[in-house]
């Protein structure tokens, strides 16, 4: 190490007094909306929504490290399969029935309508596996109970956040486009059987970020 | 979920030395504050939702609002009457540190150099920049400002020593 060099260790050693707390807070309330566009998790948080976000994109792959979130997807789709089949089936019935009753009452509007034949969306499926059963059948056959459900919760996800760039506003002032990525879920809760189902829904969002020209 | 602004961490790590060159932009403390939060916002509202800024970007935004602010008429008074005891760097770096008596003859050695080298050496040593960021940021040459930081290493070498023997003779002169 040359004498400059020395020289040069010694200046780093000199570290320069850190700005006050106040001033941080003047910055925070200075850079409003703007300061808050990137962000990244604290420590303790979970590692896998900080690599979310931290990296402001999705990678599939992310998912797949995740059985348990694979077996609630999983089952969460089972069970709204078993839902919908179960209404299905019981719309169905109610129509059919009232379908039978005014049957007799009903006036073709054209020939070539055959009113003794349902509609195509009432038409059982024989080959469903909850055909011609009944509710408790249903209710066994799915493993769902039919009634006892908790109000569902609602909760919002930030996945990711995509800078698309400066664009100008009708008032002719530039803003920066930023696109928000959410999943929104739903959780519908049984606690007498302990059954859970969650829905999982995409959904963006966007915001404009008006920027100062320089 | 508990998160925070990316910009609070970037400002954590280059707040002081921005600081620190605002103050030596600025000469004033209060106004140095008023100039890097001025410089700071404009390129984090630009540049910021990338999560990283180049401290380059700011570094050369506060060198530039200086200048923008130096030449209207208050702010050029205000520079006129600044005192010469109020030298930036002075209240620029940690105070414990001249506990140690050769670290404060380095940084009384530093605050004599011309400005035009204290700003090279203020921003390739805090700010760690490149000397084409340097160039850049201050608008110079490449070699004007790697010749600025060669003088200004020569002198901080000859100087430290004076400083250190003035302090020690100062002293004994005081005992």
């Amino acid at each position: 190490m040359n004498e400059f060099e020395k020289l040069e260790a010694e200046l780093r050693e000199l570290q320069p007094s850190e700005p006050s707390a106040e001033f941080a807070s003047r910055l925070e309330s200075a850079l409003g909306e703007a300061g808050n566009v990137a962000v990244r998790c604290l420590p303790d948080e979970a590692e896998e929504e900080c690599t979310v976000k931290d990296k402001m994109e999705v990678n599939p792959t992310h998912f797949l490290r995740f059985p348990r979130l694979l077996a609630i997807g999983g089952l969460s789709g089972l069970g709204l399969a078993a839902i919908w089949a179960f209404f299905f089936y019981i719309s169905g019935n109610i129509l059919s029935d009232e379908s039978d009753a005014s049957r007799a009452n009903v006036t073709p509007i054209a020939g070539n309508i055959d009113v003794g034949q349902p509609l195509a969306s009432l038409v059982e499926d024989v080959d469903s596996p909850i055909h011609g059963l009944s509710l408790e059948q249903i209710q066994d056959v799915s493993v769902m109970p039919v009634n006892g459900w908790l109000d569902p919760q609602s909760n919002e996800r930030l996945l990711r956040m995509v800078d698309e760039g400066v664009f100008q506003q009708p008032s002719g002032f530039p803003a920066r486009r930023v696109r928000h990525f959410f999943m929104d879920e739903t959780l519908w809760s049984h606690p007498a059987s302990d059954t859970r189902v969650l829905s999982t829904t995409p959904r963006e969002e966007v915001i404009l970020i008006e920027l100062e020209t320089y | 979920m508990n998160t925070e602004p990316i910009w609070k961490s970037w400002f954590a790590r280059h707040g002081a030395k921005l600081l620190m060159f605002a103050r030596q932009q600025s000469r004033r403390p209060e106004e140095a504050e008023d100039l890097l939060q001025e410089a700071f916002v404009r390129i984090w509202r630009l540049y910021g939702h990338t999560g990283e800024v180049a401290p380059g970007l700011v570094y050369r935004a506060i060198r530039r609002l200086a200048i923008d602010w130096a030449r209207s008429i208050d702010r050029r008074q205000a520079r006129e009457q600044r005192v010469a005891l109020d030298s930036p760097l002075s209240f620029s770096f940690d105070r414990t540190l001249e506990q140690d008596e050769r670290k404060h003859a380095l940084m009384r050695a530093v605050e004599r150099l011309p400005d035009q080298q204290k700003e090279v050496v203020t921003l390739k040593i805090w700010g760690e920049l490149t000397f084409d960021e340097i160039a850049r940021t201050l608008d110079e040459s490449l070699n004007t400002v790697a010749s600025r930081y060669r003088y200004a290493l020569q002198k901080l070498k000859e100087w430290v020593p004076e400083e250190m023997e003035g302090k020690t003779s100062g002293s004994s002169s005081a005992s």
